[in-house]
C-alpha cells in the first residue's frame, strides 16, 4: 500500500499558521516524521490558496523537499497553485486532483501531461457525486477515456471513488458499501489504473478516539480489494503495521467478517473484538452508531 | 406460467411491552413483519394503540375547535383524563407541562402527586412526558418514577443529557422508559445502547421525535421505517423496540391545523395514519374524532382488531 502523507494539510491551524508567516519549523517536522514514520509521498493539501499563491507554493514546495526525499502530492483545487506546486518538485509528483468536472478537465489534465505526472482523478462530475457502483464506474471511464486522449496513459491514473463518513446516517455505510465494490471491480473496466482514497473521511465526524479503528479497519478491507493508495496518516503506527502485514490476525479476522462467517467476540481479546465489530459496520451488516464498540 | 406472490420470513421480532399493572394494562409491539406486512410470514399481534394528550395545566394557547370536545374539563387534568376515557382510548397521555421552567416550573413533588392522583382515578394505562427541559426532567422524571413505584407507566423523555438518571430511575422503581433522539437513525441506536447498559431493552420503548404533514413528516417516516426494518430484517437488538409517536400536539403547532376544525382532524388523521404505516406502534393524539377517523382507517376492516 502506498501511504500519501496526510498531515501537512491546512485546516490544520499550526500548519495554516505556518504558511502565513512562512515558518518552516512546524512543516518540516511534519515532513520529517511522516518520512521517518514510512509514508511513500508527501501531501501538500493548501486549499483553494488564493492570496500570494505562486510564492508561497514554492516556497512550501522548497521548504519540504530540503528535509524529505520522498515525491510529493500537490493537494488543491486550484489550478495555479498546482502549477506553482508542480514545477518545482524535484521528483515526480501527484497531481491532486482532478475530476470529471468541466474545469478540471480543461484545466487540471492538462497539467498532468504538461509536467508529466502521476494524477488522482475523482468520479466527480458537474452533475455530483454518483452514488452507486455503475454510475461511479460510467463516470470515471468518461473522464479516463478524456486523459488518455491527452496522452494520459491509465498507468499514471489514480482513481479516487470519493469516501464519505460512514456517521452520516442512512447513507454513510452504504456509501462505504459502495466503495469497497467500486475498488474490487476497478482493475477489470480500467486495466492498469492506479487508484486512491481520502481514508480517514470515512471516520469524519465521529468522536475524536474513535476514528483511528475505522480509519484502519477500512484500509485493510480496502486493500484486500486492491487499492493501491491511500491518503492517510503514517504516524498512526498501528495503521503503517497493518499495511505490513505485521498484525495478520487482525486481517484474518477483518476478512472473516467481509466473508460473513460468524466471528464469536466472546472469545477474543477487546482489541480483535473492536476490529471486527468495525468491520461489521464498514460492511453495513450492523446499524452505525457513536456507540458501535459497545454493544 | 401462474404468478406466485414472494413470501418474506423476518428474523428480528419488535419485543412486546406491556404498560401498567393489573386491569389497567395494554400491550404494544411483538410483530415479526413490517407494518402491516400480513402477505409475508409473521403476525402482527398488537394493532397501533391510541392515546389521548391531556396537559397538567390548562393549554396556554387555546384552539377552540380542538379543546371544544372537552368542555370545561380542561382546568383539571384528571376530569380532562376521564373525559378521555370516554372516547375510547387504549391509554392516557399525561404531559407534565407545568413543571418547565418556562412555564410554571412547577415542582418534581407536585408533578409527582398528580401522577399518582391520576392512577387511582383512571381506568387506562398511563403514559407520562415531562416538559423535554432535559434538565428539569431529570429532577421530574425520577421523583414521579419514585412516588409511581411499581405502576410500569411508560415514562419519558429520556434523552441523552439525562438517561443516566431518569434511566435509572426507572429501573428501579419499576416502569418502562422513552427513549427520545432527534430524528437520526444513528443517535437513536447510540442512546439505545446506552441505556441498556443497565436498562433491559424490554424497557424500552422509542421516540424518534414525530414531525406532522408539511412539516418535515417524512423523516420521521423514513426514520420509523428504518428501525422497523433494521429490527426485524436485520435482527439489531438496539432498534427492536415498540415506536411510540406523540403527535398530536405537533400536529396543533401547525398553522394548517389551528385554521379550523376539518383542517385540524385531517392534519392529525393523516400524519397519524402515516407514521402507523411507517410502524408507529402506539399513538398520542389530541383530538377525539381524530382518534375515531384513525382508528376506523387503519383498524375498521379488521375483524380481530374491532372491539
Amino acid at each position: 500500500m502506498i501511504i500519501i502523507g496526510e498531515n501537512i494539510h491546512v485546516i490544520s491551524k499550526e500548519v495554516s499558521t505556518a504558511l502565513k508567516e512562512r515558518n518552516p519549523t512546524v512543516i518540516q517536522r511534519l515532513a520529517k516524521e511522516q518520512t521517518e514514520a514510512g509514508a511513500d509521498y508527501i501531501d501538500l493539501n493548501v486549499g483553494p490558496m488564493k492570496k500570494d499563491t505562486e510564492e508561497t507554493m514554492k516556497w512550501l514546495v522548497n521548504c519540504v523537499q530540503e528535509v524529505s526525499n520522498l515525491p510529493l502530492s500537490i493537494d488543491t483545487m486550484n489550478p495555479v497553485a498546482m502549477e506553482a506546486g508542480l514545477k518545482h518538485c524535484k521528483k515526480r509528483p501527484l497531481l491532486n486532483s482532478a475530476s470529471g468536472k468541466k474545469d478540471s478537465k480543461e484545466q487540471m489534465l492538462p497539467l498532468a501531461k504538461k509536467y508529466n505526472c502521476d494524477v488522482v482523478i475523482s468520479v466527480m462530475t458537474d452533475k455530483g457525486m454518483p452514488p452507486e457502483v455503475e454510475s461511479k464506474i460510467e463516470s470515471i471511464m468518461e473522464t479516463v477515456a478524456y486523459a488518455n486522449e491527452l496522452g494520459i496513459p491509465n498507468e499514471d491514473i489514480w482513481v479516487d471513488p470519493i469516501i464519505l463518513p460512514i456517521s452520516t446516517a442512512g447513507e454513510g455505510q452504504r456509501a462505504a458499501v459502495v466503495c469497497l465494490e467500486f475498488i474490487k471491480i476497478l482493475q477489470d473496466v480500467l486495466p492498469g489504473v492506479k487508484s486512491t482514497v481520502g481514508l480517514s473521511n470515512v471516520s469524519n465526524g465521529v468522536p475524536h478516539h474513535l476514528r483511528p479503528i475505522l480509519n484502519r479497519t477500512y484500509l485493510v478491507m480496502l486493500a484486500r480489494n486492491g487499492l493501491y493508495s491511500a491518503i492517510a496518516d503514517p504516524l498512526d503506527k498501528e495503521l503503517m503495521s497493518l499495511m505490513k502485514g505485521e498484525l495478520s490476525h487482525v486481517t484474518e479476522l477483518i476478512y472473516k467478517t467481509m466473508d460473513g462467517e460468524e466471528v464469536d467476540l466472546t472469545t477474543l481479546p477487546e482489541k480483535e473484538a473492536a476490529y471486527v465489530k468495525t468491520a461489521r459496520v464498514l460492511m453495513a451488516q450492523t446499524l452505525y452508531s457513536d456507540a458501535w464498540l459497545e454493544t | 406460467m401462474e404468478y406466485k406472490a414472494p413470501i418474506e420470513a423476518y428474523k428480528g421480532v419488535v419485543r412486546e411491552i406491556t404498560i401498567g399493572r393489573g386491569e389497567k394494562t395494554l400491550k404494544i409491539g411483538g410483530e415479526n413483519i413490517l407494518p402491516f406486512h400480513y402477505f409475508d410470514e409473521g403476525t402482527m399481534p398488537n394493532p397501533p394503540r391510541f392515546a389521548l394528550e391531556v396537559m397538567d395545566m390548562e393549554p396556554g394557547e387555546k384552539i377552540p375547535h380542538l379543546l371544544e370536545p372537552f368542555g370545561d374539563t380542561i382546568t383539571d387534568p384528571i376530569k380532562w383524563a376521564k373525559k378521555c376515557e370516554t372516547f375510547g382510548v387504549d391509554a392516557i397521555c399525561l404531559t407534565l407541562l407545568s413543571t418547565d421552567p418556562a412555564e410554571k416550573d412547577s415542582s418534581p413533588e407536585e408533578a409527582a402527586q398528580l401522577v399518582k392522583k391520576m392512577l387511582t382515578e383512571l381506568k387506562k394505562p398511563l403514559i407520562v412526558y415531562g416538559s423535554g427541559d432535559e434538565k428539569k426532567d431529570a429532577e421530574v422524571l425520577p421523583r414521579v418514577a419514585e412516588v409511581c413505584t411499581g405502576e410500569n407507566l411508560l415514562i419519558g423523555p429520556v434523552q441523552k443529557e439525562n438517561y443516566e438518571i431518569v434511566g435509572k430511575a426507572i429501573l428501579d422503581h419499576g416502569h418502562i422508559a422513552i427513549a427520545q433522539s432527534p430524528l437520526d437513525i444513528n443517535l437513536l441506536k447510540e442512546l439505545n445502547v446506552k441505556l441498556c447498559k443497565f436498562l433491559p431493552p424490554e424497557r424500552v420503548v422509542i421516540d424518534p421525535l414525530s414531525s406532522p404533514l408539511g412539516y418535515g413528516i417524512e423523516y420521521s417516516f423514513s426514520l420509523m421505517e428504518r428501525v422497523k426494518q433494521i429490527g426485524v430484517i436485520t435482527k439489531d437488538n438496539m432498534t427492536m423496540m415498540p415506536i411510540i409517536a406523540n403527535l398530536g400536539s405537533e400536529c396543533y403547532k401547525t398553522k394548517q391545523a389551528k385554521e379550523n376544525e376539518t383542517q385540524g382532524l385531517l392534519w392529525e388523521a393523516i400524519t397519524a395514519t402515516t407514521l402507523c404505516l411507517a410502524g408507529a406502534n402506539l399513538l398520542v393524539l389530541r383530538h377525539p374524532e381524530t382518534l375515531k377517523l384513525v382508528k376506523k382507517t387503519l383498524l375498521g376492516g379488521n375483524e380481530k382488531w374491532q372491539s
